[in-house]
């Protein structure tokens, strides 16, 4: 299947009838809606006039672009693979927030919304008087969520931020790496793509909460407190005995015969846990030495971890990582292996799950999207649940009794892809349609430069 | 506490105050997407096993001195002091009961019967096998919703692997990216399979739920931690696709920006952020350094020179920084308008003024552990700001809460069932990995 769009299953989306206005641009607030999106509801996409979402002129593009386009006409397909990844099934409009048409454009956009999700620096949509204190008179029951580095208070509000200073600022950082070397950040931007998540999660509450009391509300998301949330044992080591938690490199924090290893074509990840399964390394890994008792506890293990990993490296370096994989798994151990984009792609448990979803953008091409994050199979009655045995119903659930009473629904069920928008592709439907602009309206504001 | 009624009349305005969640998910991935509902007000009743309890509480007889217990001191009951078990589960509700016995299977059916929400994180077929399928808990609740999150999903040829956070960062092309120039790939600090996955399944879980409420419909989500972590990443599974190249670990560095690294400062594993988005930033940044000389310096004046000097720019801010305190340096080049942050340890995080005057993180107080400091809700509220209702409860601390009021389950009843051991407050057994 290759499609513009993409929704394997006929059910609507989860999100089906919510209208979400999206200022957002680059990582953080791009991943909140490209959930929103993906999962129905109707995203329209802000980007300024003439350059859009400056992401787009990320690359890489799908030909070798140097220096990367500015995308400078309305329809402009500039879209390097973050934009294309994180925008998929949004509506793109653009307009000039500057301008007093292009601000009341965007009240009557708000007034007939649910959400705005918007990641601009601290104040900026106060200054353009679009702040939640304005917004909130055109729409009570509007959910603002606005996402930012440190947040919208504070002493650092204004502090000028890359992913690499909140990995750094959130506590992350200093514990990744190796002892004697600098702290280190994650190749991908985790921060920020995961405060987008958490935003997600939020604005779902305020929502639901905006639904039952009429009520909406302002979210202040910040990227580092987002990051400080999930230090777990970092912080609460800390907190309860004063002990740092440190760079402990590979090696799991406290643990040995636990992290990344070499092995014949990559890399793989060795878990040694728990104590009861760790005889059963010493055979897949053919060293009877590794059965010494003094490697049989998680503590001796780390008193010895040097001499375990010379033990384990000449078996790993002799194996494929996928070998090694499974020969843990199959004997109850949580192996891994460090999968690269093309074991990604090619991965059997990926492929036979219809995890990707193909979509052609026509300038990019077409490519395989990872597909929904969470899978959804809505039931198909509140109030009766299937038929038992060997009869046959309408419900899509049926198949229970053959699949341990899982339903196989479709990968994608209440998701919906479609391919990410070219610049201000979507004016006219929205203009016109949504807010019922005539066309020549449409024309005199794209001659002001408002559009 | 009734059937009906709510448990959380202290916080009546909170967004999920009419939801009750079963919650059988142990570790991080689970417990983190309990806990964002938590901190909305949803009613989590945590349910563990006596002999197999959430190993997060750590081993049922641990040696003294580790330090996620307070000062390193087990205590008696280690598996109610350990800081690992007590950040994730503020606000919960913790009972225990054993699914082994008809009794205790009869006191599961009404649980879910009375709940919104099943979520768990076995690996995959063990709720199953133990007779409770989707199927099965929807005869007891119509309109349930369930979580299942194994893995990698529950289907496939790899549904019965199991795998933690540590190893979803590997299966995901994470650990792939990230590393030291020239060398092999690193493992984050954390594990961040478990919190990616536990927000990906909040979200979804919520807006499942607003979507029952609409139509009356329950909901399956599988949850293949696998998916939802390559989903995150899904930008570098395109670039890829776009330009046949695998990514590159580059250490701090990246492709857009340069200089962008971390550098030493003074004191014993001090350490600043520096990231130059700009030719402007730029300039401003090695006027500090090197004076108007670095600063008009034509090789470093572009993104392209910088990228191509990178090493020698990071061997002249290293000289600077090395004899000057990171909190210093930070206010200096923020002032000058070049993005720079501490690299914070613990202690930073928790003396730092920016997160005290934002309440990131909270003081709560533990029966057994005292007052210590927590991770706090992740957001902030206008309307609904929520708190740490309560610290994490220890074992089955609300047995008698849940089964006494929520169930309405006579006293002598409840006594039987602790004389049976299907439910009580003192471990049998633990398995930790």
């Amino acid at each position: 299947m290759t499609t513009e769009s993409s929704n394997n299953g006929s059910l609507p989306g989860l999100l089906e009838g919510v209208r979400v206005i999206d200022l957002t641009h680059y990582i953080s607030g791009p991943y909140c809606t490209k959930l929103m999106a993906t999962l129905g509801a109707e995203v329209i996409k802000i980007e300024r006039p003439g350059s859009g979402d400056p992401i787009r002129r990320f690359g890489p593009f799908a030909e070798a672009l140097t220096p990367a386009p500015i995308p400078q006409d309305e329809g402009s397909t500039v879209a390097g693979a973050w934009f294309l990844y994180l925008n998929t099934s949004k509506k793109s409009l653009t307009l000039d927030l500057h301008s007093d048409a292009g601000k009341d454009i965007l009240r009557s956009l708000v007034s007939s919304a649910q959400i705005v999700v918007e990641n601009f620096a601290p104040e900026t949509m106060d200054k353009l008087g679009l702040g939640y204190s304005d917004l909130e008179k055109l729409n009570p029951s509007l959910v603002m969520t606005s996402i930012s580095n440190y947040g919208q208070t504070g002493p650092y509000r204004d502090w000028k931020a890359t992913e690499l200073n909140l990995y750094a600022a959130g506590g992350l950082m200093y514990i990744t790496g190796e002892p004697d070397s600098e702290p280190l950040k994650e190749g991908a931007p985790l921060a920020q793509l995961g405060a987008g998540q958490t935003a997600f999660v939020a604005t779902m509450g305020a929502l639901m909460h905006a639904e039952d009391t009429g009520h909406g509300q302002h979210i202040d998301l910040s990227i580092a407190d987002y990051a400080t949330n999930i230090l777990e044992n970092a912080m609460m080591q800390y907190s309860y005995s004063g002990e740092e938690y440190t760079r402990v490199g590979n090696r799991g924090y406290g643990r040995a015969a636990w992290g990344i290893y070499p092995c014949q074509d990559g890399y793989v990840g060795i878990i040694s846990g728990p104590d009861t399964r760790w005889p059963e390394i010493a055979g897949i890994m053919e060293r009877e030495e590794l059965s010494d008792p003094r490697f049989a506890s998680r503590n001796g293990r780390l008193m010895n971890a040097d001499e375990v990993d010379a033990l384990m490296l000449p078996w790993l370096l002799d194996h494929d990582k996928v070998d090694i994989f499974k020969a843990g798994q199959e004997a109850g151990l949580g192996f891994g292996f460090v999968a690269t984009m093309e074991d990604i792609l090619e991965m059997e448990q990926l492929t036979a799950r219809n995890y990707f979803v193909e979509l052609d953008h026509g300038a990019a091409g077409t490519f395989k999207y990872p597909g929904a994050p969470i899978r959804t199979t809505s039931s198909t009655s509140s109030q009766s649940p299937p038929s038992q045995g060997g009869e046959e119903s309408a419900s899509p659930l049926t198949k229970g009794g053959a699949h341990g009473g899982r339903p196989q629904g479709s990968a994608q069920d209440h998701w919906v892809y479609r391919r990410a928008p070219h610049l201000g592709e979507h004016k006219e439907e929205i203009l016109g349609v949504a807010l019922g602009h005539p066309a020549a309206e449409i024309a005199r504001l794209r001659d002001q430069g408002v559009i | 506490m009734t059937n009906n009624n709510n448990t959380n009349s202290a916080d009546s305005n909170q967004p999920l105050k009419n939801y009750r969640v079963l919650d059988l998910s142990r570790i991080w991935a689970g417990p983190y997407c309990t806990k964002l509902m938590a901190d909305m007000g949803a009613e989590i009743i945590k349910m563990e096993s006596l002999s197999v309890y959430d190993s997060n509480r750590g081993p049922i007889n641990p040696a003294r001195g580790i330090a996620a217990y307070p000062d390193g001191e087990p205590g008696d009951e280690p598996w109610n002091r350990n800081g690992w078990f007590n950040c994730l589960h503020l606000s919960k509700y913790g009972i225990t009961l054993e699914l082994t016995s008809e009794t205790g299977r009869n006191v599961f059916d009404q649980l879910v019967s009375i709940s919104d929400v099943v979520i768990e994180n076995f690996r995959q077929g063990s709720l199953e096998r133990l007779g409770y399928s989707y199927e099965t808990l929807r005869r007891l609740r119509p309109d349930l919703i369930y979580v299942s999150m194994p893995a990698f999903g529950n289907s496939g040829p790899w549904q019965k692997y199991l795998a933690y956070g540590i190893g979803q960062e590997q299966l995901s092309g994470m650990a792939h990216m990230t590393g030291y120039r020239g060398e092999g790939p690193m493992k984050s600090g954390i594990n961040h399979g478990d919190p990616i996955t536990g927000s990906h399944a909040a979200g979804v879980l919520l807006a499942a739920l607003r979507y029952r409420k609409r139509t009356g419909k329950g909901m399956y989500i599988d949850v293949s931690q696998q998916e939802s972590a390559v989903s995150l990443i899904g930008a570098d599974v395109l670039a890829y696709q776009l330009t046949g190249e695998e990514p590159q670990r580059r250490g701090n560095r990246s492709p857009y920006f340069a200089p962008h690294n971390s550098y030493r400062c003074a004191g014993e594993d001090r350490w600043v952020a520096i990231a130059v988005t700009n030719d402007e930033e730029w300039r401003q940044l090695a006027q500090l350094v090197g004076g108007s000389e670095l600063s008009a310096d034509p090789r470093f004046a572009t993104l392209a020179g910088r990228l191509e000097n990178e090493d020698q720019l990071d061997d002249l801010i290293s000289g600077w920084t090395v004899d000057k305190k990171a909190y210093d340096l930070c206010h200096l080049l923020q002032r000058e308008g070049v993005p720079a942050s501490p690299v914070m340890g613990g202690p930073d995080l928790l003396a730092d003024p920016h997160y005290a005057a934002r309440g990131t993180f909270v003081r709560v107080n533990h029966e057994q552990v005292g007052e210590k400091t927590y991770p706090g809700i992740p957001w902030k509220m206008s309307a609904t700001p929520g708190k740490a209702r309560w610290a994490s409860p220890t074992l089955g601390q609300h047995n008698r809460q849940i089964y006494g009021e929520l169930l309405a389950m006579p006293t002598d009843d409840i006594t039987a069932l602790e004389e049976q051991g299907i439910i009580g407050t003192i471990p049998t057994g633990s398995r930790i990995i």
